[in-house]
């Protein structure tokens, strides 16, 4: 059978259509365009061609030992000489004319120290106005080896965030010692020896039971109020008016 | 250190309600892309009532067939405005057939529409109009004689062995177009349905529903058309094609509304940790566009509109005015349905604990000024089409299909 003319013309155009696009794909556009490799590679040299700025840590110990042991054994181990000292592949080039920044005022510390209530507790966190207004931080501390220079007297030296919430709280005026024993030596390690806390419902009880002594304390049958669940479980002792 | 709020945000901060993240107080899916998957809707039910003339042989609506398929065109060649638009660096859009992301369904699109457009759509069209075409080519004068000649490809022969071929040639498109509009609609409805951090649109029967709803607009909207463009032009309306096509609206509604509420009821009974604040966004913020816009004026009005046209014996001017008044009730409907849809998904939180809001911009790129003249834009393009490509046949036809 003959192909009626209209088909060959539409073909025609089809054909030009499709032959563009087959032209456009797969000669007028380079390869390098689809193809990954191509970007990779060119990702890698743009990256290696930057220059380097950190020495790294263990430059740092060739000549300072001293602070690299001290250190090493306090509570900021974790951090590299750079994060405070700024990039100094510099200054391991050449130590005499090129000097690295070390921070000395009152700006820098409070970076990671002043209070956040999205800290974690017990992260020492100081309020900058009120701390020492403008001693710069390391009159006091030693930034390799950052302890207090004296024992913390209470709790809301580092528990901060626990207690700006009790200071709003019912149990604003109960000492933290009521509920939690803290030996001595919670202050000088804090982690190896914890504070107590309360164990049981009738902990609490001691004053919120019915028939207890505190008149202000809201009282409760404690028997029955709230089936088997521990008093934390639902109250939290740090704000107990907010609801859970 | 607080983050600033943009000023234009501060304002809707205020009406947030509950808990939300800080990323989510603004909208990022504008109107723009409320109107995108109402203009493909429109295309692709326009489309399958062009083809029921063909496949199904459904002689009453062959009146509508042409001006079906010149409406699919004009509303198709708008359609990817607004997302043009919405993304930006229009200059850009050709290299996703560069470079194509054959894993990410959003990518696709322009694929899956240059087929449509140009697989299907304008294939059709020229087999369909080929005959007139040359017709119209030798009785015009110059310069439409000219773009009749260029547009028939300086085709000649008009034998009855060629408008035969012509015929079948529409008719094997026509078949092949039914699943490529399903798959043009479905597709939009496969994007929101395959999101499935958001529960308002994870949904399976999303892309069925899309589809459904898109008959339902692209049958009113060319009843709509077909009732305007005739009176204007003083002819009488062939009663027994709207009939006919009021009667496939009203299956169509039917269908569509039943699909929804089974996915209502499907999300209500399953009760997945999102139904409360999904029942939160219905009742707070949905209740005028999905209540009261989509359901009672989109759907059940215009339904008791077309049963009451079709028991009751009312005389036809009676009747095309209630058809009349169901098509524009529906078209108001399908629209609330996208919104619903596009900005409902954005206007709770991803905690589930919240609701936002969305202001719209009036005169910016993404605002309803914009909006407004996208949904313009196919009418004026249908305009020169019609007047271009009348609808009806050429004279002086050796042959003439029944």
């Amino acid at each position: 059978m003959k192909l009626p003319e209209q088909v060959t013309r539409i073909a025609v155009v089809v054909a030009l259509v499709a032959t563009l696009a087959l032209l456009v794909r797969f000669v007028l556009i380079p390869r390098a365009y689809f193809s990954t490799a191509v970007h990779q590679s060119a990702t890698v040299r743009r990256e290696v061609a930057r220059p380097v700025n950190f020495a790294g840590a263990s430059a740092c110990q060739d000549c300072h030992a001293e602070e690299w042991e001290k250190k090493a054994l306090g509570y900021h181990k974790g951090l590299a000489c750079e994060t405070c000292h700024g990039p100094a592949a510099g200054h391991a080039e050449d130590p005499m004319s090129v000097k690295p920044f070390a921070p000395r005022d009152r700006k820098f510390c409070p970076v990671c120290h002043a209070y956040d209530a999205a800290r974690p507790t017990g992260f020492p966190q100081i309020n900058t106005e009120s701390h020492n207004p403008l001693k710069p931080c390391i009159t006091c501390h030693n930034p390799h080896d950052p302890v207090p220079p004296e024992t913390p007297k209470e709790c809301a030296a580092c528990h901060a965030q626990i207690a700006r919430t009790v200071a709003l709280s019912a149990h604003a005026l109960l000492p933290c010692a009521t509920c939690h024993t803290a030996s001595k030596e919670h202050r000088i390690a804090p982690r190896s020896a914890l504070p107590s806390k309360p164990q049981t419902r009738e902990f609490c009880g001691q004053c919120h039971a019915g028939g207890t002594a505190n008149p202000d304390a809201p009282k409760v049958e404690l028997a029955s109020h709230g089936g088997g669940y521990l008093c934390w479980q639902c109250h939290y002792p740090h704000l107990p008016e907010g609801r859970p | 250190m607080i983050a600033q709020v943009p000023p234009n945000l501060t304002e809707l901060l205020g009406q947030v309600i509950g808990y939300i993240y800080p990323n989510e107080i603004e909208i990022h899916w504008s109107i723009l892309i409320v109107v995108y998957p109402y203009l493909t809707g429109l295309v692709a039910g326009a489309f399958i009532l062009a083809s029921l003339v063909k496949v199904f042989n459904v002689k009453e609506v062959q009146p509508t067939y042409r001006l079906a398929l010149l409406t699919a065109l004009s509303f198709l060649l708008v359609a990817p405005f607004p997302l043009l638009l919405h993304l930006g660096h229009m200059e850009r859009s050709f290299e996703i057939f560069l470079a194509p992301h054959l894993s990410s369904a959003m990518a696709m699109f322009g694929f899956v529409y240059a087929w449509y457009l140009m697989g299907i759509l304008l294939l059709e069209i020229w087999f369909e109009y080929r005959r007139d075409l040359v017709v119209w080519g030798r009785e015009h004068k110059p310069p439409l004689r000219w773009v009749y000649r260029a547009l028939s490809l300086f085709s000649n022969d008009i034998s009855e062995q060629a408008v035969a071929f012509d015929r079948k040639a529409v008719r094997t498109i026509t078949i092949v177009g039914i699943p490529s509009a399903f798959l043009l609609h479905g597709y939009v409805g496969f994007i929101f349905g395959s999101i499935k951090a958001n529960p308002w649109w994870s949904s399976v029967l999303m892309p069925i529903v899309f589809l459904m709803s898109a008959i339902v607009s692209g049958i009113a909207l060319v009843l709509f058309l077909y009732m305007v463009i005739t009176s204007l032009r003083n002819e009488p309306l062939d009663m027994k094609c709207l009939d006919k096509v009021a009667s496939y609206l009203f299956y169509a509604v039917v269908v569509d509304f039943s699909l929804e509420a089974l996915d209502f009821i499907h999300r209500l009974y399953q009760s997945e940790e999102s139904v409360k604040i999904l029942a939160q966004l219905i009742s707070v913020k949905l209740f005028m566009n999905l209540v009261i816009l989509q359901v009672l004026l989109g759907m059940l009005v215009p339904l008791a509109v077309l049963v009451a046209a079709r028991t009751r014996r009312v005389n036809p001017d009676l009747r095309k005015l209630l058809y009349f008044t169901a098509a524009l009730l529906i078209q108001l409907g399908i629209f609330s349905t996208r919104w619903n849809v596009v900005i409902g998904g954005q206007l709770f939180s991803k905690s589930f604990r919240g609701l936002m809001a969305y202001k719209m911009e009036m005169t910016g790129l993404e605002g309803l000024v914009t909006a407004l003249g996208l949904l313009l834009a196919p009418f004026l393009i249908l305009f020169v089409l019609v007047r271009l490509l009348p609808a009806k046949r050429a004279e002086e036809a050796p042959i003439h299909p029944a």
